[in-house]
């Protein structure tokens, strides 16, 4: 009574997936195990697209079923983990981040090589960036699906009830800044509780003083991390801490609560990624706009932070049946059909496309002026830190920026830390290059 | 006693019981609160009292799930404690044997085992017999980490059944567990029933083992699910105050209705 | 007493249970220590190099430094705090004693990881308790990011533990104070000592035996907690709540070096027999 095993009860699949097990009973079931991060709400809060897509591609799957786990955006980088170790990892999964950690996965063969579907399917929307990104030592481990991308998502009533204009350069932006301050309202909303924000806005400010040339010689060179350009943007980052373009207190408050901070109106502008946009777009009560933080240092381009949100990747455990309708399930959650449900239902655009498709289809003006943006500048645009550096890195990330931010380590201690971490991580064989 | 002694002692009191009430009051007014606006400032207590919040808790974002689970889970590990420990403690508190010093003493060593230190291996052995995901991954290490208290705590509620009793019982030719049963757990049962109630406590309040071992929504306890709130539902306070309460006040009902079986549990290890 | 085999019957269920499910962890845990891992997948032999490892490792004496910390402040505010007050009440009237006895203890049948989020509000830099009330009595300057600065995060987090342990505290010493005979204080009233006289001549000597079971538990406790730093903190900011389960948690799950993870353990479990070998023989001391 008590000892009972309910092993596998994962949430329940769209009713879709049940009519089709009727239509073919039991003829050997190949049944394909998911787990992804689509909840109703939060980060990548696209659940009602996930929904629909599952009961729109199960024709595809040539009878197989899948068997859906929700694990929540931030818990899921963990269970994943402790799945591997566990041989336990599922047959797909939708997981963050990519990259280094991908790779670190691939390296201890936990997943299945990709290329013979990229070669049979053709997923041209994937273009070299991206294919680096999802490669360890010369094959391809995931396909890419969001399209991620960093920007400032800033209140217009607020900008016009105080009479300041939407920032096209560095020094209008301070100047923007501090003309909330001296109208006592919060510039930017930021909150680091939770440790990862602050690496997308270091990510950011990293593009906009280095650049994507520099930062590739110090993530895949020889380039130390204290070198000036990485200085200027801790510098920079820190210099914002001490004079007042944050609430007071940010290393305690929640990203949640940040957010929350700027969608009640008490804060101008908050700085983060496209990964937000469903919360944003459904909390905000006002009509919510998004600009590009212009260039920081002289001679850099514009350019925004990329990323990838999260891959599919496939268990190299599964058998060839499983990978095969995995693949085949993948290229219709991919399809251009598929990609309007994610982003007319999900508020979720994948990678691969166009603004030119956005204006077509039923997008939010939000979600068409973010990524009009951040598509216009492909060839500048630079590095997600967190999802690039391995987690041993990452680990040490998090704490030092935290300090650093917080005004209790230099910028110098920070960048020395960092290249400490850096080396050991290289000596371990940890780092990822395209 | 002089007046003015008095007066500061009753402050003392006073001022360790709000320290205790206070932030279990303002979970309270919370979870009552009708809507949620972090920035609106104090709480309040507000009237008429809102459920909406623990309706949506509770149906919503798989409260009752969670509940269940967290019954599911303390009560099969309170039972297998209750099934295994008294035993032991018998064994050593009244039966002489080779070994037994040792044995006691890897018993006691057990009390100070901090369960991040096992969790390493711990893993490693759930998943190779099966039990990673599965309740029996989380009941059976939590009895286990429990079972040296548990033994310890009967030991010596066991040592206080006179030898007398047990004697005469022998002399009748009685068999062993015969003698457990009829003589020794009818005299202990109000140190069954602390103990019960304290392993309950502890299992119900556990949050490293299921969080490790659970991956399946369905499947994770109340302290799992409340952590994760966090960063699920954003800034829904009141939901989450809701769901803070569900989750610990049926150990506040409980430990009120039983307070002096609970007492008597706690300080049985302690005191002596 | 009764000499018989069939003792090991009687210990059987519970010995096999704990034998497999913290006895033989604890072995491995050794064995993983002396291997390289990636991913949560086992490397080669690499003898003792994780543990010349923790020499360098800064964040490793951080964290041992503030779980040294948290031993002295629950020494030293919960344990005295629960003395005095249970001194207090042992001689007020029975309802009183059982229900303040209740009230104190309430905090402690909250799971640590809801007394974490509710204490995570009070501390809040935007909207937390702590800083509206300080405001509404005038001393808003005192206000701050309780537990998002460097200086105040592990004191401020320290509270919350005092909060859940103190009624423990309370509840133990009540019990030994019931115990001693009643007569030692009519004594001593008879001789005129005032109540803190009493106090200190009497009722703390003759505690002694609960204050070193409960000195003991609290240091076990300050050494093994994690429920309610990572919940809160998550060891942050910085390293400023690091502690050495926190510091265990990151290096198995995020980093994924369980050989690593399991050297911290060993240390860990280690240092918590010592105190224990340490208080057992002091509280054999008459």
């Amino acid at each position: 009574m008590t000892l009972s095993t309910q092993r596998h009860m994962p949430l329940l699949l769209a009713a879709g997936i049940a009519a089709s097990v009727c239509i073919q009973p039991a003829a050997a079931q190949t049944v394909v195990t998911q787990w992804d991060q689509f909840a109703m709400a939060g980060i990548t809060a696209a659940g009602p697209a996930m929904d629909e897509l599952i009961t729109t591609c199960a024709p595809d799957l040539n009878g197989a079923t899948v068997l859906r786990t929700i694990a929540p955006s931030i818990g899921i980088r963990d269970s994943y983990r402790l799945a591997v170790s566990a041989n336990k990892t599922p047959d797909l999964a939708y997981t963050w981040p990519a990259a280094s950690v991908l790779a670190g996965y691939a390296r201890v063969g936990a997943l299945a090589p990709l290329d013979d579907y990229y070669e049979q399917y053709g997923w041209e929307g994937i273009n070299g960036f991206y294919r680096g990104r999802n490669g360890f030592q010369g094959a391809l481990y995931g396909v890419p699906m969001e399209q991620d991308l960093m920007g400032v998502y800033y209140n217009p009533a607020l900008f016009k009830e105080n009479g300041i204009a939407v920032p096209t350069t560095y020094a209008e932006f301070q100047a923007a800044v501090e003309a909330f301050k001296a109208k006592g309202i919060t510039p930017i909303a930021f909150g680091n509780r939770d440790r990862w924000p602050a690496t997308n806005t270091l990510s950011l400010l990293l593009g906009l003083t280095a650049g994507k040339d520099v930062e590739e010689t110090v993530l895949f060179g020889d380039t130390p991390w204290a070198n000036d350009q990485f200085k200027l943007a801790a510098e920079t980052f820190q210099s914002w801490a001490e004079n007042g373009y944050f609430p007071k207190g940010f290393n305690g408050i929640g990203y949640d609560e940040a957010n929350a901070l700027f969608l009640s109106g008490r804060a101008a502008m908050t700085i983060t990624g496209t990964w937000v946009l469903q919360d944003m777009a459904r909390g905000a009560s006002f009509d919510l706009g998004v600009f590009m933080l212009p260039p920081i240092a002289d001679g850099v381009a514009p350019g925004t932070m990329w990323g990838e949100g999260s891959q599919w990747q496939v268990s190299a455990n599964a058998s060839q049946d499983v990978k095969d309708a995995a693949a085949a399930y993948i290229n219709c959650l991919i399809s251009p059909a598929s990609r309007e449900v994610w982003v007319e239902k999900g508020y979720l655009v994948p990678i691969g496309t166009t603004p030119q498709e956005l204006e077509q289809w039923d997008a939010l003006p939000i979600v068409k002026s973010f990524y009009t943006q951040g598509l216009a500048t492909p060839d500048t645009n630079f590095y997600d830190l967190h999802t690039t550096v391995p987690e041993s890195v990452t680990q040490v990330l998090y704490a030092e920026l935290q300090r650093m931010v917080g005004g209790d380590a230099t910028a110098d201690e920070f960048l020395s830390a960092m290249d400490v971490a850096w080396q050991k991580a290289i000596d371990n064989g940890e780092r990822w290059v395209p | 006693m002089t007046k003015s002694p008095r007066l500061f002692q009753n402050l003392i009191l006073l001022a360790f019981a709000l320290y205790a009430l206070v932030p279990v009051y303002l979970v309270f007014l919370a979870a009552i609160r009708s809507e949620a606006d972090l920035f609106s400032g104090p709480l309040t207590l507000s009237w008429p009292i809102n459920l909406g919040n623990f309706a949506r808790i509770w149906n919503e974002a798989g409260f009752a799930t969670y509940f269940m689970n967290s019954v599911i889970t303390a009560v099969s590990v309170t039972i297998l404690v209750l099934l295994t420990a008294p035993l032991a403690g018998f064994a050593f508190a009244k039966l002489r044997f080779p070994g037994k010093e040792i044995l006691f003493a890897l018993f006691l060593a057990g009390l100070v085992v901090p369960a991040p230190s096992v969790i390493v291996a711990l893993y490693g052995n759930l998943q190779a017999l099966g039990l990673i995901d599965n309740r029996i991954g989380v009941i059976l290490p939590q009895a286990a980490l429990l079972m040296p208290f548990s033994v310890f705590m009967m030991r010596t509620v066991i040592q206080d059944v006179p030898d007398e009793l047990i004697e005469a019982a022998v002399m009748d030719g009685a068999g062993l567990l015969k003698l457990f049963l009829t003589i020794v757990v009818p005299v202990v049962k109000p140190g069954l029933m602390s103990l019960g109630l304290i392993t309950f406590l502890f299992a119900w309040q556990e949050y490293l083992l299921p969080l490790v071992v659970f991956q399946t929504e369905s499947l994770k306890p109340l302290t799992v699910g409340a952590a994760s709130l966090q960063g699920r539902y954003g800034v829904d306070y009141g939901g989450i105050a809701a769901a803070g309460l569900i989750a610990f006040a049926p150990l506040v009902v409980l430990f009120l209705a039983m307070q002096r079986s609970f007492v008597r549990g706690l300080t049985a290890g302690a005191v002596k | 007493m009764l000499t018989t085999r069939s003792a090991y019957l009687f210990l059987l269920p519970s010995l096999a249970l704990y034998l497999l499910f913290v006895g033989l962890p604890i072995l491995q845990v050794f064995g993983f220590s002396f291997f390289a891992w990636d991913n949560g997948i086992a490397g080669e032999f690499i003898g003792l190099a994780n543990y010349s490892r923790l020499l360098s490792d800064a964040v490793f004496w951080t964290a041992l430094w503030h779980n040294g910390i948290w031993v002295v402040l629950t020494l030293a505010f919960p344990l005295l705090a629960g003395l005095v007050i249970a001194a207090i009440l042992a001689d007020r009237n029975a309802n009183v004693v059982r229900w303040l006895g209740a009230v104190y203890f309430i905090p402690r049948t909250i799971p640590l990881v809801v007394a974490g989020i509710i204490w995570g509000w009070i501390y809040n830099p935007i909207f937390g308790l702590l800083n509206f009330g300080l405001e509404a009595v005038g001393l808003g300057g005192l206000g701050g990011a309780w537990l998002a600065q460097e200086s105040t995060a592990l004191l401020s987090l320290n509270v919350v533990g005092a909060w859940t342990f103190f009624g423990f505290c309370v509840i133990i010493y009540l019990a030994a104070i019931q115990s001693i005979d009643p007569a030692l204080y009519e004594a001593a009233s008879i001789d005129g000592a005032s109540w803190w006289r009493k106090f200190r001549d009497l009722t703390v000597p003759l505690l002694r035996g609960s204050t070193l079971f409960l000195g003991l538990y609290a240091a076990i406790e300050a050494m093994r907690f994690f429920d309610l730093v990572w919940v809160t903190t998550q060891g942050g900011p910085g390293y400023a709540t690091e502690v050495l389960t926190t510091h265990i948690y990151k290096t198995f799950f995020l980093v994924g070096d369980f050989g690593y993870a399991a050297t911290l353990s060993v240390v860990l479990l280690i240092i918590v027999l010592a105190i224990s070998a340490g208080a057992f023989t002091l509280l054999r001391k008459p």
